[in-house]
């Protein structure tokens, strides 16, 4: 390929590995002290349960995470899961296909992906600001289209796509690992990936050894936006219901799944896997304090200090190889 | 159909000693877009409208449950003036000034749903919270035989529908030493968050028996969770939007919220109030359990759902 | 090497002519439609509305900008305000003078915002992260302080500062003309303001000039923090108590604001008065659609409109 990519890659892998254990030694820490504080929370059921809910944010936090390796942001995703999974519902209920359904589903929040995309690489605005506006398109369209009415009830073939297992394990935790290594395949074995790495780190130097800038971004805000609606399906199946509001809790913690992993916010820096050791860290917390009945009053402060002391520890160890 | 409509809205022209030109525009004020609970409100408000021939204007936060959001739109429908005011606070002590600004400019405003802390209302149409949980509880307890372990999922903490129905709650189980509260725990009336602490609280106590939920959305992820883990156990919740799961034998009871006929008793205590006809200072619903027994009546869709005669529910 | 960074410094006059961004645009659209289709919109109440319940939000719009410009973000501002609003009700609940709750109020801005600051420029953490963390803290806090409840206060002397006018204008409006001049003050008049500029635009050659870029940068997340607790005056005042989730996410709309009014994430580029209009129109689009009384799902989706068409319009002069 080029000289800039080429080099930028090789630093960043051994760099990325080291962060990656450090996520993981931080997620085992906790995984210490639960086990000390519940006598519940090591049993095949509970860590199970724990994969279960991470996969989901998983899903969500890993198209984001190829968004934010570019430096830019996608603050729809949270939006995007309410109307691709109440116009899946509604497609499910009418034709009664599931398959239809889930098509829709992810073909809606392809769609919305795809025009994020338009308007951060061809109309040049900067992410934040056009994903925002996009959040507030899509919410008045769910909302019109729902009425403040809940769809409920689906076929059990459709269910088992949330709440199915096979040999045990959730469905939903094979759809993770699935895409786990087909994330990491397109990031770091692709040409596609190391071009999206290089736009992150230096958007000019890689406009001139030939990426095709626009075309790329469309592309990472449109698996973004697929990734959202895929999400939205899995949501849907487990939940059985779709309302309209089902996704607003769900974007800046999909965000922080990212950061807490090592992606950073200035671009070409982050891997997949770290995103789902963060969606594992944020999960991992929220079962604690489940299990140990803390007030949830406790959870965005917790939050808050989670998602600093990770990225403040970012610092440090990128300070010291630096 | 329609004849009736006309008909009866002749007649209480005719009856009216003052009467007024019909026509009035009354402002309808709820929390959310989101809600099922808000849409039946709303559609309440606006079939009771039609039948008296006055119309409605909807305003809903664009962010669910704003506080500033709803204070700017009273400011602006003040400068609009309606007729008056059907009014649902998003926080009940925090828009206590905006009733207040409502009282200022004059224009009579009915409080419904949720009671405002403070202000002056023409009248208030809702439902007891605290009797409602009460009652909805007692029957699980009584469902279980007295005896078992449950759980609690609270809605909001700090929404005064949510205190007063745990308070319903904490009152039925103290009726029932036998039943063990093993945890108390808040899904925000979140059906996703609700299913989440159920997953997890599965984890810690192997033998739950029932589960009392604040409102029917948690309810629901309750019953989606022990679905998925196989087991289980009864369910019951509050707001009377379960309609189906309770058809289909999943949930247990619900608490009748009547969300549709306080958005119609509402409505036409303000068109009353304007035709100066009397209208009680307070409208309260008896708590109404939704069960397996009674479930086929609250199965009519939304839109074919029509407003009770005014005088059914309210006896002098 | 001073020389160079004065050069930075455009003219606010200057920068205006140069880009009246597509939001002033869409601001004249919105008041004509609305003026047409509603007899009320330009009535003098009305008006009034529009500025009152633009304060809040050009508060924080207002250090934003400034933010923006070095290149950074605070999404804790919301949540800051909040928690800001929560202390300030507090203390009056707890019968002490206003003044005191106040500055209760501004010391909890303060601190967020020197430490949000402290960790952007002393850590070099991107600026997101951390103020998304601290934001969570405040919300935490709120909601650990209130236990999910409102405090109501009754305090004739809190009312008053929303309610009340002097000389004939309301004191609301007073407070957010006197913080647009300061601000406006310190961005074109004073050595913060030029280094401000830089700081964005060249922050190297700030440290070759010796000047202490860390301090300022911390100084405009302080004075981001100290906006915030006064806005919570406001806040507490109009609503007469202090709630644990009152302006969550304000600061979204406040960055929108901020960027509509031709302020850009890069280099520094930014534009007081352009924010004024950001936050005006906001408040236009919201009043005009409650007056004519248009379906809120269709106002949810005119807000993401207005932010759109007002980059496209941007988008579209860039290209020419």
């Amino acid at each position: 390929m080029n000289f800039a990519t080429g080099t930028l890659r090789i630093g960043a892998r051994a760099a990325d590995l080291k962060t990656i254990a450090y996520r993981l030694a931080a997620a085992l820490a906790i995984c210490v002290v639960l086990t000390a504080a519940s006598d519940v929370f090591l049993t095949t059921n509970n860590l199970l349960n724990v994969l279960r809910q991470a996969s989901l944010l998983f899903l969500l936090a890993s198209g984001l995470t190829l968004v934010i390796l570019t430096a830019g942001l996608d603050l729809s995703v949270g939006a995007n899961i309410g109307m691709s999974a109440c116009i899946a519902a509604s497609v499910i209920k009418l034709t009664g296909s599931a398959v239809l359904g889930a098509m829709t589903g992810v073909g809606i929040g392809l769609t919305i992906g795809l025009a994020n995309g338009v308007l951060v690489a061809l109309m040049r605005m900067p992410p934040f600001i056009a994903t925002y506006g996009m959040l507030w398109v899509v919410h008045g369209v769910t909302y019109w289209f729902m009425a403040g009415t809940t769809i409920y009830g689906f076929p059990p073939g459709f269910r088992a796509l949330g709440s199915g297992h096979f040999l045990g394990v959730p469905i939903p935790v094979y759809l993770m690992f699935v895409f786990l290594a087909l994330g990491t395949f397109f990031a770091q074995r692709t040409t596609y990936g190391q071009e999206i790495y290089a736009i992150g780190a230096n958007r000019e130097a890689a406009r001139l050894s030939g990426v095709p800038i626009a075309k790329r971004l469309i592309l990472v805000y449109a698996v973004s936006g697929a990734m959202a609606g895929l999400a939205s399906l899995v949501f849907l199946a487990r939940m059985n219901s779709a309302e309209g509001d089902i996704g607003e809790a769900f974007t800046l913690p999909a965000i922080a799944a990212a950061l807490i992993g090592g992606t950073s916010l200035f671009g070409g820096v982050g891997t997949v896997s770290g995103t789902l050791v963060g969606a594992l860290i944020l999960t991992l917390v929220l079962n604690g304090m489940n299990l140990l009945t803390i007030d949830a009053s406790w959870q965005p402060l917790v939050t808050g200090v989670i998602v600093l002391l990770a990225v403040f520890f970012d610092t440090l160890t990128r300070k010291g190889e630096a | 159909m329609k004849t009736r409509f006309l008909a009866a809205t002749v007649t209480i022209v005719l009856l009216s000693p003052l009467a007024h030109a019909d026509g009035e525009k009354i402002a309808v004020f709820t929390k959310n877009l989101t809600n099922p609970l808000f849409a039946e409100i709303r559609a309440g408000a606006d079939n009771a409208a039609k039948q008296m021939n006055a119309t409605t204007q909807h305003y809903v936060p664009t962010k669910p449950d704003s506080i500033p959001e709803q204070m700017s739109a009273i400011e602006d429908v003040v400068v609009k003036r309606p007729d008056a005011i059907v009014f649902i606070p998003v926080d009940s002590k925090a828009m206590v000034a905006g009733v207040n600004k409502i009282n200022a400019a004059g224009i009579p405003v009915v409080n419904i749903n949720d009671r405002a802390a403070g202000g002056k209302f023409v009248s208030f149409v809702g439902v007891n919270d605290y009797d409602l949980g009460l009652e909805t509880a007692r029957f699980l307890l009584k469902s279980l035989g007295g005896k078992g372990n449950v759980v609690i999922i609270e809605g909001v903490k700090g929404a005064s529908t949510n205190q007063d129905r745990i308070r319903g709650f904490k009152k039925a189980l103290e009726e029932n030493p036998n039943v063990k509260l093993l945890a108390s725990q808040t899904g925000n009336y979140q059906r996703n968050q609700a299913l989440s602490v159920m997953e997890n609280l599965m984890q810690s106590f192997p033998q739950i028996d029932g589960v009392l939920a604040a409102n029917d959305a948690m309810a629901t992820g309750v019953i989606e969770a022990l679905a998925a883990a196989n087991r289980k156990a009864l369910v019951i919740g509050v707001n009377g939007t379960g309609v189906a799961e309770i058809a289909a034998g999943k949930l247990l009871a619900t608490g009748d919220y009547k969300g549709f006929q306080q958005g119609c008793l509402g409505t036409m205590a303000a068109i009353r109030h304007l035709r100066k006809l009397p209208v009680p200072a307070e409208i309260l619903f008896p708590p109404v359990l939704i069960t397996k027994a009674n479930v086929a009546a609250y199965q009519v869709p939304k839109d074919k759902m029509v407003c009770p005669k005014w005088e059914d529910v309210v006896k002098n | 090497m001073s020389d160079t960074i004065i050069a930075i410094r455009p003219s606010a006059f200057g920068a205006g002519l140069r880009r009246v961004p597509g939001v002033a645009w869409i601001l004249g659209l919105l008041v004509v439609v609305f003026a047409l289709a509603s007899r009320d919109f330009l009535s003098a109440p009305n008006l009034l509305n529009i500025g009152l319940q633009s304060v809040i939000l050009l508060m924080l719009a207002l250090p934003m900008t400034l933010i923006i410009m070095t290149e950074g973000v605070d999404i804790s501002m919301g949540a800051v305000l909040t928690l800001a609003s929560v202390v300030l009700a507090w203390v009056l609940a707890h019968e002490y003078s206003l003044m005191f709750a106040l500055a209760a109020s501004l010391v909890t801005g303060l601190v967020f915002g020197i430490v949000n600051g402290m960790l952007v420029a002393l850590l070099k953490m991107p600026p997101f992260v951390v103020t998304l963390g601290t934001m969570g803290i405040a919300q935490g806090l709120a909601l650990l302080a209130t236990d999910g409840q409102s405090i109501v206060v009754s305090n004739s002397t809190l009312e008053a500062v929303y309610a009340g006018s002097w000389a004939g204008i309301p004191q609301t409006l007073l407070i957010g003309a006197a913080a647009y001049a300061v601000t406006h003050w310190l961005l074109y008049q004073t050595r913060f303001g030029t280094y401000v500029f830089a700081l964005g635009g060249n922050p190297d050659a700030l440290k070759l000039a010796g000047i202490r870029a860390n301090f300022y940068l911390i100084a405009v997340y302080a004075f981001g923090g100290l906006m915030a607790g006064l806005a919570a005056l406001i806040l507490t005042s109009r609503m007469s108590s202090g709630h644990p989730t009152a302006a969550i996410g304000m600061e979204f709309d406040a960055i929108a604001a901020v960027v509509v009014g031709g302020t850009s994430f890069e280099h520094g580029n930014g534009w007081l008065f352009g924010t004024l209009l950001g936050v005006l129109a906001v408040g236009a689009l919201r009043n005009g659609l409650n007056l004519l009384t248009i379906p809120s799902s269709v106002q949810v989706s005119c807000i993401g409109l207005l932010v759109i068409v007002a980059l496209l319009i941007d988008g579209f002069k860039g290209k020419r």
